[in-house]
């Protein structure tokens, strides 16, 4: 896989209809699918994206938000470098659904990966059920980023995705800084390696 | 002409009067002289134009000749243009009549036609009133068919003219005859259906699209071919219900009902499409499909409700499921019994993707003729159909809850094959890395035949996991555990362990994950733990390369043929993370290797390493040749390091004996140089050393499939210089001299060896321009 210094996988989660799918389009192909069907199982897309000079690949995971597919999107947890949690800020039950999906994150992902929660839909605003200071004082208190999008009008999409990978690329180079494992460094083929150290070689 | 009017011109010039007024005899004679050459002159220029006569007269004759001819030519074009305008203007006269005759022509043939249509119109509403009276359904059908294709105008205009009161009544019979025909139609093909008459199902089924009923001729099919799928289902059900549980396909009996449901519809849809192809126009298909889809739903909801109440799913899975989120060991699933559920469940979701891809394929045939962008919204149609219907939401269901199982069913196995680990005599690994790959071989494997790209990604990735943590932990704990060196090494041990623990630091912080390492009972019991530990995590990397090959192999063939480009990239991401766990086994390879070398081998080698200072090197001639026959160190030091490597050499593959023996002889030749630095000698000491050096070389060169002498490249540089008969003599192999060897050492560490001969004098070293 052609000449990137990092690969990242990012995983998406949250419930079904949240937009998670169209987050993933509007980013990678800059397009806004409507009447967008659910995702069954689960999808991935790449981008690559240049961070302070450095070429990072970015890889997509868009999971189905149906129940019947949990058991296939939490296989992916664990692979992931970040999880980003999505919920719908006009629909009060995907943002009560959001513990649950902390408790699915704790159980199968690695510890201390990056994780931001998205409200997404902003362009919705006239029928916003959750307020923005609820969500944050939520995120807060479970340690996690808070980002608010529309993937319609394309706000703040770009920046959720370019920030995780600066995070990432941040936390790639100094391992010392970043709190869990570093992703691993691509040395010529894109293999992840090494498992005690990583970018030291 | 023009010569005599020059010539009388130039006659001019002496005028007469100038002649008269002349009157010296000298200018008359010069007027005289002159007018005598102008004579001349005229007379040649006469004599000129006389000649010339002769010719002109002959080209007057000739033309005089020609004149009547020219009069002849005149008179002929004259007449030619007389005929070309009167040809003209006929040619002119006839091409008009022409088109007026065409205009005729055309309007007579629209008149007939319309007398045709006309005709037409009233040989249907005859002929409908007398096929219906025979009861000839076909014929009535096909003069409707008639009346329906025939253009309105002509209809307005057989109401107009002077019969037009006929007409108007003869039209309403004939509406009426429609009306009465389609109600016929419909009662006649519900009729063949209650009768289960096949062929009249199909005659009427065929007499919708002349009627202008396309959608409810559809329709009506769907919904008589629905009523013989679920017929068929239901036969199917009963026997299966009455089957006994120890026939052949029993275990298979739900995934054969699918199987055989499927095979019902598409016979049905390969019966049909000819038919409706042939007579509703390509691009039907589709809607047919909508039509028979939610019967088959229903039908697959039964086979699969009976599926989940004869197999007990539900508590199956909800046993699992809790299980594997306690992690108890109370009320556990046996592993085994979900083996054959397993199967069944992912032959069932093989089966159904069969189905759709088989419905896809027709579709896309019968879509074939269509304009592009109706075949795109068709196609679109048919894929939300297909995606979002019972069948599909069932069997993700299924197969959401068969990863569950699986994952449990792999994991439970694999935990059973470490509890039952065994080392056979006579291997290098221990049964358990051949079980935990043939589990997970078999389940991903599984996985692969249920042909679901994410089934088969979730197992991979859960092998991935299970690898790359359980398992791969279990190794690292048990590497933990260290290599005691033996009774007499185990004061040393515990220091060196201890150290092993720090450096190992980050597998120190892994949690120890669910397999406890076995309690070592003797160190050398847990001797052979550490080795067979280091074989295994060399046969693990070597089994995630087959496996990833064969997964290779058999998506290039299988699941990964004839799907889209990104179910292939999905799977190979998971079987890249799946390969990177490879290197990590391969990793804990090296690093326990360097630990066996580090806090094993290395203290006990030491000691005799050590040897080497209890040994005078500061000797004379007497003990050199005492040595001589008495070998002192080296031969000693080779037959306890035999000793040692043997014991590993038969209990390490090859390949990581090697390894080892790199490491071993690296360390070997980095303390020998440390107590050699420690030292003295006499020149025939040093030539002891060199002698000693040679042999331990040479030994260690004969066990090795590699060259080691590099290693002793230093050592070898140090006997040199101990060997020098003064200390001038370095300069002989120094700086310019030095020819093609490479001096490893730097003029400092030249001086110190210089000074551990006690015959040589510090000034002559002090001394020394190196």
């Amino acid at each position: 896989m052609e000449d990137c210094d990092f690969l990242f996988k990012i995983v998406l989660i949250g419930n079904a209809g949240v937009g998670k799918t169209c987050l993933v389009r509007r980013f990678t192909q800059g397009l806004f699918p409507p009447g967008q069907g659910a995702t069954i199982g689960v999808d991935f897309m790449i981008k690559t994206v240049v961070v302070d000079g450095t070429k990072v690949k970015l890889q997509i995971w868009d999971t189905a938000g149906q129940e019947r597919f949990r058991s296939i999107t939490q296989s992916y947890y664990r692979s992931a470098h970040a999880l980003v949690l999505t919920y719908d800020i006009t629909n009060e039950e995907t943002f009560t659904c959001l513990p649950d999906w902390l408790k699915e994150m704790e159980t199968h992902a690695a510890t201390d990966v990056p994780r931001v929660l998205v409200g997404n839909k902003l362009d919705l605003t006239s029928s916003r059920q959750v307020s923005r200071e609820r969500a944050e004082e939520f995120a807060n208190v479970h340690n996690l980023c808070y980002v608010e999008t529309s993937a319609k009008e394309a706000d703040n999409v770009e920046q959720l995705f370019l920030e995780l990978a600066s995070e990432l690329t941040r936390n790639a180079r100094h391992p010392a800084l970043a709190a869990g494992p570093p992703p691993p460094r691509l040395s010529g083929q894109a293999r992840p390696v090494g498992y005690f150290s990583c970018c030291g070689s | 002409m023009t010569m005599a009017a020059s010539s009388s011109a130039r006659a001019a010039s002496l005028s007469m009067d100038f002649i008269c007024s002349l009157t010296e005899l000298g200018d008359l004679r010069k007027a005289y002289e002159q007018l005598c050459k102008e004579e001349e002159d005229v007379t040649r220029a006469l004599d000129l134009l006389v000649e010339r006569r002769d010719p002109l007269e002959a080209k007057m004759d000739s033309l005089r000749r020609m004149r009547p001819n020219l009069q002849v030519i005149e008179g002929d074009a004259k007449q030619l243009a007389q005929t070309i305008t009167f040809t003209c203007s006929l040619a002119e006269n006839i091409s008009s009549k022409v088109r007026e005759l065409d205009v005729a022509k055309t309007r007579v043939y629209q008149a007939s036609q319309r007398a045709d249509d006309i005709l037409d119109l009233k040989l249907c509403t005859d002929g409908v009133q007398a096929a219906l009276a025979d009861e000839d359904y076909e014929k009535a059908a096909a003069h409707i068919h008639r009346f329906l294709s025939l253009d309105s105008a002509v209809i307005t205009l057989s109401q107009q003219g002077p019969e037009g009161g006929a007409w108007a009544d003869g039209l309403e019979r004939l509406r009426a005859a429609e009306q009465q025909l389609k109600q016929l139609v419909a009662e006649q093909f519900e009729a063949a259906v209650r009768a289960g008459d096949g062929a009249q199902v199909e005659r009427f089924f065929k007499l919708f699209p002349l009627l202008g009923l396309q959608n409810e001729g559809l329709m009506r099919i769907g919904r008589y071919l629905s009523q013989q799928i679920a017929r068929q289902a239901e036969k199917q059900l009963q026997v299966s219900e009455n089957m006994e549980s120890g026939e052949k396909r029993a275990a298979v009996i739900f995934a054969d009902n699918l199987t055989l449901l499927f095979e019902g519809v598409a016979r049905v849809v390969e019966a049909q499409q000819p038919v409706v192809e042939t007579y509703y126009g390509p691009g039907q298909l589709p809607a047919l499909l909508a039509q028979l889809q939610p019967e088959v739903d229903r039908q697959a909801r039964h086979v699969l409700d009976g599926f989940a109440a004869r197999r007990d799913v539900q508590r199956k899975y909800q046993q699992v499921q809790s299980s594997l989120l306690r992690g108890n060991a109370g009320d556990k699933m046996e592993p085994r019994k979900l083996d054959s559920l397993l199967a069944e469940l992912t032959l069932m979701n093989a089966r159904s993707e069969l189905y759709l891809r088989f419905l896809r394929r027709r579709v896309t045939a019968d879509l074939e003729a269509c304009e592009p962008d109706v075949r795109a919204g068709e196609q679109a149609k048919l894929e939300q159909l297909l995606s979002g219907c019972g069948l599909s939401c069932a069997m993700q269901e299924l197969m959401g809850e068969y990863v569950t199982m699986e994952e449990y069913f792999m994991k439970e196995n694999v935990n059973k094959a470490v509890t039952m680990e065994s080392v056979e005599k006579g291997q290098h690994t221990s049964s358990m890395v051949d079980d935990v790959f043939f589990i997970i071989k078999k389940c991903v494997g599984r996985a692969l035949a249920s042909s679901s790209v994410d089934c088969l990604c979730a197992m991979i990735n859960h092998a991935t996991t299970l690898l790359d943590t359980h398992f791969r932990e279990l190794l690292v704990g048990r590497l933990q555990q260290g290599f005691p060196a033996g009774a007499l090494q185990d004061l040393q041990r515990g220091v060196s362990s201890a150290v092993s623990l720090v450096q190992s630091g980050a597998a120190s912080l892994v949690q120890p994950g669910r397999f406890e390492p076995r309690p070592v009972d003797s160190s050398q019991e847990a001797q052979r733990v550490f080795l067979v530990t280091l074989n295994n995590a060399e046969l693990c990397c070597e089994y995630i390369h087959t496996l990833n090959s064969s997964l290779e192999a058999q998506c290039q063939a299988g699941v990964g043929a004839g799907r889209g480009e990104q179910a292939r990239a999905k799977i190979q991401s998971c079987v890249a993370d799946l390969v990177a766990v490879s290197e990590k086994f391969q990793k804990l390879l090296q690093e326990g290797i360097s630990d066996l070398n580090n806090s094993s081998i290395k203290p006990q080698v030491k000691p005799w390493i050590s040897n080497f200072l209890s040994v005078s090197h500061n000797i004379e001639e007497e003990e050199f040749n005492d040595y001589e026959a008495n070998d002192p160190w080296v031969q000693q030091f080779i037959l306890n390091l035999e000793q040692m490597m043997t014991e590993f050499k038969t209990s390490l593959s090859l390949r990581i004996y090697e390894q080892l023996l790199v490491l071993v002889t690296s360390m070997i030749a980095v303390e020998l140089e440390k107590v050699v630095m420690k030292a003295t000698f006499s020149r025939l000491g040093g030539l002891q050393f060199d002698k000693d050096l040679r042999a331990l070389v040479a030994y260690l060169t004969s066990v090795s499939s590699w060259s080691v002498r590099d290693k002793f490249a230093r050592l070898s540089q140090i006997g040199t210089i101990l060997n020098l008969e003064r200390v001038s003599e370095i300069l002989d192999y120094w700086g310019p001299n030095s020819g093609p060897l490479t001096w490893r050492l730097s003029p400092s560490e030249v001086r110190k060896v210089l000074t551990l001969r006690c015959d040589f004098r510090s000034d002559d070293i002090k001394r020394l321009r190196l």
